[in-house]
This record gives structure tokens, sequence and C-alpha cells, in this order.
């Protein structure tokens, strides 16, 4: 999101997804946008989807030609589920620029909670990124990360890592005796003396 | 920052050693330290004192905490207390580290200091996760680091910051709309929901 620069890569991906809109005036000869349209002009009150870039320019005019509308992703019964546990959700199958998409879709929502879900759902996904950057079984603990999320746990991977070098290094490694390491058992001994 | 680099700032911590052979005074850029006199202890950096006990000219003195009974206590508070505790020195983990590693016969109890020191290293390390993920949860308005270490700040370097820096970003972007008087409830809010967690 902090690239969210005109050429930048991600930021054009994400302004290229497709929202549902609705024309709010006819349209002479632009019936090719609709492609189930027959006729040459487009009515007033067509749904159709369009790139977000397109939705922008076309929304921010005066008067607005479109009105914009939420996506799917950012409806009730999906806010619902994210609100209730983000964590379940893959994120990489629902949207992989989830965050960066809501926050241009949150301008076009009146009563502002796709706001609130996303910095919800960010929060509670953080314990994700935490997990996905020690896990030993990355894949699958980076599967349902969404494309900014497995960049912020792959960084935080690889201080992980060089962490660990640095803690293995030399002839006397500091590791975790094996007492400490039977954990379990060390707890069953000190039972058993009582 | 690489584990290295915190080492490297690490060894300019003073150590005491006994040198076994006699030198004038040497200068160094930070500080001048002698003169060497062979069965006199002395205060050098640590890095110099590496080098010295890797060449076999000196003993070292290990420091006072590097003791069974003072880790024994420093474990328990810290596996007592809901935050963290006060080391006995800014770079415990590098100086444990360099000193039970090059110079571990010097030390008594080498075998067991550093078993111990790994349980207090674990210990406060799930700690640091645990309370990141409540300091996430709680708001992610600001944490307090006291009493952590420069090497247990840099593991939870480029994730806590970033993460808090995106949330910041998103709360910027998606909240444009929403009023001034709400983000202000917010941010008092996760003040004071996060300065108990750290």
């Amino acid at each position: 999101m902090e690239n969210s620069n005109y050429l930048s890569v991600t930021d054009i991906l994400v302004t290229n997804e497709k929202i549902p809109c609705k024309f709010l005036h006819d349209l002479p000869k632009m019936g090719f946008l609709d492609p189930s349209a027959a006729d040459n002009d487009l009515k007033a009150g067509t749904n159709v989807e369009i790139p977000l870039w397109l939705a922008e320019s076309l929304y921010s005019r005066r008067p607005p030609l479109v009105s914009v509308e939420l996506p799917k992703i950012y409806k009730d019964s999906y806010r619902e589920i994210l609100n209730a546990d983000a964590c379940t959700v893959d994120m990489h199958k629902l949207n992989q620029h989830f965050y960066e998409l809501g926050c241009y879709i949150a301008k076009h929502d009146i009563k502002g909670e796709v706001a609130n879900t996303l910095i919800n759902t960010f929060r509670q996904r953080f314990r994700m990124l935490l997990s996905a950057c020690v896990s030993t079984d990355s894949v699958g603990a980076i599967q349902p990360l969404s494309a900014s999320e497995r960049q912020q746990a792959a960084d935080a991977g690889s201080t992980e890592k060089a962490l660990a070098t640095w803690l293995q290094r030399g002839d006397s490694v500091l590791t975790t005796a094996n007492m400490v390491a039977n954990h379990r058992k060390r707890k069953r001994a000190e039972m058993e003396m009582f | 920052m690489d584990p290295y680099e915190v080492e490297f700032i690490g060894e300019n911590r003073i150590v005491s050693i006994i040198p076994n052979f006699t030198y004038d005074k040497i200068y160094l850029i930070c500080g001048e330290f002698g003169p060497f006199r062979a069965g006199l202890p002395m205060n050098v950096p640590l890095w110099l004192a590496m080098m010295l006990k890797q060449k076999q000219k000196c003993r070292i003195v290990p420091p006072d905490w590097m003791d069974l009974d003072v880790l024994e206590n420093i474990k328990e508070e810290e596996k007592r207390s809901r935050f963290f505790t006060k080391m006995p020195n800014e770079h415990y983990m590098v100086e444990a580290k360099l000193i039970l590693g090059a110079a571990s016969e010097d030390v008594p109890n080498a075998a067991e200091i550093k078993t111990i020191i790994k349980d207090i290293w674990d210990i406060r390390m799930s700690k640091l996760r645990t309370s990141m993920d409540a300091l996430m949860k709680s708001g992610g308005g600001y944490g307090r680091l006291d009493h952590l270490t420069m090497m247990e700040i840099n593991s939870a370097k480029p994730l806590l910051p970033s993460a808090m820096d995106y949330l910041l970003q998103i709360q910027m972007k998606a909240q444009k709309k929403v009023t001034q008087q709400s983000l202000l409830n917010t941010s008092t809010f996760s003040q004071s929901g996060s300065s108990q967690n750290t």
C-alpha cells in the first residue's frame, strides 16, 4: 500500500479489479460496456462490472455517471465471516489484494463499516503472520495470506532465519538442554519427588 | 539489522580479564586500555578480550551476573512477571554467547549457565510473541519496550513496525470519511490497551 503510486504494479492490479456499478444516465454508443446489451446505447439503471479505475473516474464526474456498489467480498455476508474469525479465511483465494482494494472501496461504503472490517481483519490476522514467519511448514502457513501479508511474512522470516543462524553459529551453541526439551518429563520427575 | 551487527555493537561492552603477559598501555578508538600486568585483573572491551583469549593470552573473569544463583532468580522473576524484567546487561545474549563460546573453562558451571540463559531467552521470546499479538489485537497504537535488549528488539523489527505501519495506512485511507471524533476515540483506547501488554 505504501507503493500506491502511479506506476506501482500492485496498484495497477488493484485498480484493474472489476467493480459492480450502476449507470445513472443514458450513454449513447456505450453499449459495448455491457456484454449482454443488444443496443448501441447504454441505458440508465444498467448494472455493469467495470474496472475500478474507470469506475473511479466516472464516479468523480459532476454529476456522477455511475454509482459504485460493493463487491460481494465486502458485503455483509462476507463481513460477518471476517468479523467472526478472520483467520479462517483464505485471503489468497478471496482476493489477493484484499486490503488495498478495500481501501478504495471503503470510500463508497456509506455506513463506513468496510473500513472497520479491514482494520479488524488485519488485527486478527496478525497472529497468522507471526506464526507464518516461524513456521517450518512454510507452504501451509503462507498459503492463506494475501499478497501484502506474504511480503511481510517473508521479510520477518528472513530476520528469524538470520537470528537462528546467529544462535547456531560457533563451537558453543546455546542449545536447549535435553532436560528442558523433555519438559513434560521434568514435571513428572518433580511430581515423583513429592 | 543483522544479528551480527548487534553482536558487533555488543562487543564494545567492557569485561574483566586477567592477562598473562605484560605490556604497555594501548590506545584504541574506543579509549585507552592498559597497562597490562600479568596476573592483575583489568577491564577491556569484549572483542579485545575474545581476541586475547583466542590467543591464550588471558583468562576472562566472568561477569557478576554469570552465576547460577543470579540467573536462577532472573529466570524465576521472568516466569512470574507478565512484563519483561530488567536484564543484568543490555547485551546479555551476545556476552553469554561469546564468553561461553571462547572461554567456557573460565566460567564455573558453564554447561548449566548455558542452559539457563537459553531458558531465559526462550521465555522472553515467547513472551515477546504473545505481547506483540496482544498489542495488535488491542489496537496497535504503541507498545512499550521496557527492558527489552537490543537483540530482542531486533528480532521483532521487520514484522511489528511494518504491520503497525500497514494498519495505520488502512486507517488513513479507508477511514477518511469517518468523523474525526471516532478516530480520536480509537486512539485513546489503543493507548490504554497496549501500555499493559508489553
